[in-house]
């Protein structure tokens, strides 16, 4: 028996005033059969005696929390890296430049064993729950029933895809057959995406279930549809999938970083830069569009459930937010320094190095800004301490209004990055390009213009309309990067060039930017999914399904943090393997008796053009 | 390589070291379950106090909101001039004394909402149970007033204790009796009951109860409900099976007033 739940099915009740058609007999024949059989594999599966198992040592939610997370991390990775991977072969496919399709078979190559890793960390995350929360997962098992078969048969697809996708590149190279394998890759996409929405929808359901659903709602009386698009499902659908993009992208670099650390030759070199700049862009450039979709979510959770959004900002997780600032400052921060000191191997560079000095104090004091807490739980005595319930001066900056505008600021900065990065080496040869220039400088200080008012504007109206201005300040930034490309793209069309970009004369601890990136960006995808499972709280399935086991208080973030660190320690392990791996196979071909034209031969295959930017 | 693996190896781990020890020294925070209470009904104010307290600054999660001034009024200090909070209860609502002021406040918080503030709070009874509830009522009233609650008032929340004492749990625990009021003609349509079968005339789909009472005894009626596939009501041997048997999870409680109904109609 599941502790709260009984059988209930009010919405299956004819509403005062409706009645049954008499033609509706067949309909109702059916829907009982159908009550029939997804009740009978619930009676078969409610357990006779515990609801929690136990594991050694660390106990039974350590366990499950280690298996979830290194399971998603692995899965974020093999799920971001062919959205890339796809649009790079099509840059390769139009551009008619082969590099870039060298580039997508070569991420393609770290998906094959990066797979098996998911599989075999889904299977024990799966054997975990079943036995160490086995009541709960038959509440999930049968109201998910059908989406769980499913789920199990797209990943069937998705890994048939991806093994075509892979060992098909070299035979489906030319012609229409190109298009085929470059169809397989968007397959591989579509699948992959289903099935995280899927498994997006299991555990948004956990944490909003619909609103019909209480503590006496049986599992066979949920919809299917209603559990799976619940209230959060399509906010974390979006967010992850923009995440799992900055994730690959951090891991990409993260290798290209370790094979360039590990190059025997100028040229080998030469691709891992470029390979570490083009994650590393990829990286960053969705990084920036994050936050937009994480307001969308924290806006759905707020809406869902009052209080569950408090808890999260400004209750016992508000110290997690501080924690979240820290991070992404130093995410900002490692971003922007590899590009700046990736601008050393550009000729024309030069004359941005010494702005750098100032968007770096800009990047420190959004940091600063960003980090300083305002709404937190206190102690009586804590209050007295402070003299109030606010730091008198530090908690000023600590308001959303201060902390929008820092990191609006922050994203404008790496944006200017970008910007001076790519124009380094250009030398716009179009008339209006002085103008241009101007304009593009003129949209910047009118969007900084913009992000101050309402950042100092918020301080004057009420909680409620100072949250509403957030989001006009989302909307000039993106207006601002948006407008400042646009102008960028149209005025360096047949630019010349001051010099052709080094790739490979990178110094050594830039790459070292990369790694702390990819651990950086894991992190906080521990952090954050600690976040989102913690505001549940004491329940399984909020306000439905009530956490009895010993294991129930959310823990504070002490302990969080190492088991986060475990994780990424676990992963990062798994994945340096997986790097092994890679380079294992490749060794065939270079170490052959031909070694020197092999390697040669590989090399120039592997080089990135000079003028790449 | 060795040399340039060890450094990689030292960045991931010292990273991992900051952000670890960056997250342990902040102050730790868990969220603790609301506990279960055990009060006897002859419990001191003193030790509602202590309940209500330890519940207000853990479990109840009421510092999330209350006590910063910011998101909801502020209980701990003096909110906007008005004293603390055990002072002004008594004058918020013309009529209500503290006790009851701060208990409708909780149970039912949009009732009176304090000028400037959003009605964000929820039901308090959704989480925590009467005697948690009663608890903060008397934390908060000692916060500059007096005491006046007391075992009196869990038991007149149909919470009186059986053998001198009252064991409160959160409601969403495990449902071990019935969850509503015994009225059969609710609980057939809570149950689903009424989706195939009609009290009085014809039904959708399995047999009308109108008149069952006088065809099968009670315990025949219950043995149909626990094992609907171990007999078919004449005239509808077709539909045998259809019935899930589903419904021996309900509340023994509620079960028995449904036989009792049904059996009644004759």
């Amino acid at each position: 028996m599941l502790p709260g739940v009984e059988i209930t099915s009010e919405r299956n009740v004819p509403k005062p005033g409706m009645t049954w058609r008499s033609g509706a007999g067949p309909i109702l024949l059916l829907g009982a059969l159908v009550l029939l059989v997804m009740a009978e594999p619930a009676f078969a599966q409610v357990p006779a005696g515990r609801d929690y198992g136990d594991f050694p040592v660390i106990g039974g939610r350590a366990a499950v929390w280690v298996a979830a997370q290194v399971h998603l991390l692995f899965a974020a990775f093999v799920l971001g890296v062919p959205m890339f991977a796809v649009v790079t072969e099509a840059i390769g496919m139009f551009g008619g430049d082969e590099r870039y399709d060298k580039l997508s078979k070569e991420f393609t190559r770290l998906l094959l064993v990066a797979y098996s890793a998911t599989a075999i960390w889904g299977g024990i995350l799966l054997f975990l729950l079943v036995t160490i929360y086995p009541t709960l997962f038959s509440y999930l098992a049968q109201i998910f029933n059908l989406s769980m078969w499913i789920y199990v048969g797209l990943f069937f697809f998705e890994s048939f895809t991806l093994y075509l996708y892979y060992y098909g590149w070299d035979r489906w190279k030319k012609g229409r057959a190109k298009w085929f394998h470059w169809g397989l890759g968007i397959a591989l996409n579509v699948w992959g995406t289903i099935v995280m929405f899927i498994a997006n929808g299991w555990l948004t359901y956990m944490m909003s279930p619909p609103a019909d659903v209480t503590v006496d709602t049986a599992p066979q009386m949920v919809q299917l549809w209603s559990a799976l698009t619940n209230a959060t499902w399509m906010p974390i659908n979006i967010h992850r999938l923009i995440a799992n993009v900055v994730f690959g992208g951090a891991v990409v670099g993260a290798y290209a970083a370790y094979r360039f650390l590990a190059a025997k030759s100028d040229e080998e070199r030469a691709h891992y830069d470029w390979m570490g700049y083009v994650g590393n862009m990829i990286a960053i450039g969705a990084l920036i569009v994050l936050p937009f979709a994480g307001y969308w979510l924290g806006r759905e959770i707020y809406e869902f459930n009052q209080q569950m959004g408090i808890t999260m900002m400004g209750g016992f997780m508000s110290w997690l937010w501080i924690i979240q600032a820290f991070l992404i400052g130093i995410l900002f921060l490692a971003g922007n320094y590899y590009l700046w000191v990736g601008m050393g191997r550009i000729p024309g560079a030069e004359r941005f190095m010494p702005y750098t000095k100032y968007m770096l104090a800009v990047l420190i004091v959004g940091v600063i800004v960003w980090a300083t807490p305002n709404t937190m739980i206190a102690s009586r005595e804590e209050f007295a301490a402070m003299g109030g319930t606010h730091h008198p001066f530090l908690s000023v900056l600590g308001l959303m209004s201060g902390k929008n505008t820092a990191v609006n600021f922050m994203i404008l900065t790496t944006f200017l990055s970008f910007l001076l990065y790519r124009r380094a080496n250009k030398e716009p040869v179009v008339p209006w390009a002085r103008t241009g220039t101007i304009v593009q400088g003129a949209i910047f200080v009118v969007a900084s213009a913009i992000v101050l008012f309402y950042g100092i504007y918020g301080y004057m109206v009420p909680t409620l309309v100072r949250i509403g201005f957030s989001v006009y300040q989302v909307l000039t930034v993106l207006a601002c990067i948006i407008g400042v490309i646009t102008i960028d793209l149209l005025m360096l069309r047949g630019a010349t060039s001051r010099g052709e970009i080094q790739w490979g004369r990178m110094p050594q601890r830039s790459q070292y930017a990369l790694f702390i990136l990819a651990v950086t960006f894991t992190w906080l995808m521990g952090l954050m999914g600690f976040a989102r499972s913690g505001i549940r709280q004491h329940w399984h399935v909020f306000e439905v399904i009530r956490d009895t086991s010993p294991w129930a208080a959310t823990p504070a973030l002490g302990y969080s943090s190492v088991v986060i660190s475990a994780c990424v320690l676990i992963f990062f392990g798994l994945v340096a393997f997986i790097f092994w791996l890679g380079s294992l196979a490749e060794k065939p071909v270079i170490s052959s008796a031909g070694r020197a034209s092999a390697a040669g031969g590989i090399q120039s295959e592997l080089q990135p053009a000079p003028s790449e930017g | 390589m060795l040399k340039t693996n060890l450094s990689i190896l030292a960045v991931v781990i010292g990273c991992l070291g900051v952000f670890t020890w960056v997250a342990n020294a902040i102050p730790q925070i868990q969220s603790d379950v609301p506990e279960d209470l055990v009060l006897s009904d002859d419990v001191t104010p003193e030790e509602l106090i202590a309940a209500g307290e330890e519940l207000y600054n853990g479990g109840g999660g009421c510092t999330a909101c209350h006590g910063l001034g910011e998101r909801a009024p502020n209980l701990l200090t003096d909110h906007a001039g008005t004293g603390l909070i055990g002072e002004r209860c008594a004058n918020r609502v013309a009529g209500e004394d503290c006790k009851q002021y701060l208990h409708t406040s909780m149970v039912d918080p949009n009732a009176y909402l304090v000028e400037g503030f959003a009605p964000i709070m929820l039901d308090a009874s959704r989480t925590l149970s009467s005697v948690q509830i009663w608890a903060l009522v008397a934390y908060l009233q000692s916060l500059g007033g007096e005491v006046t609650v007391s075992g009196a008032d869990f038991a007149d929340d149909g919470g009186a204790a059986a053998a001198g004492g009252v064991v409160a749990s959160a409601p969403a625990a495990p449902v071990l009796g019935p969850t509503g009021p015994l009225d059969p003609e609710e609980l057939l349509t809570r149950h689903t009951c009424a989706t195939c079968h009609a009290v009085t005339g014809q039904s959708p789909l399995g047999p009308s109860y109108e008149g069952m009472g006088s065809r099968l005894t009670a315990d025949e009626i219950r043995t149909s409900i626990l094992d609907p596939t171990a007999s078919a009501a004449e005239g509808f041997e077709a539909m045998l099976g259809i019935m899930p048997p589903i419904f021996g999870n309900i509340p023994a409680a509620e079960l028995e007033a449904i036989v009792q109904f049904i059996a009644s109609q004759r």
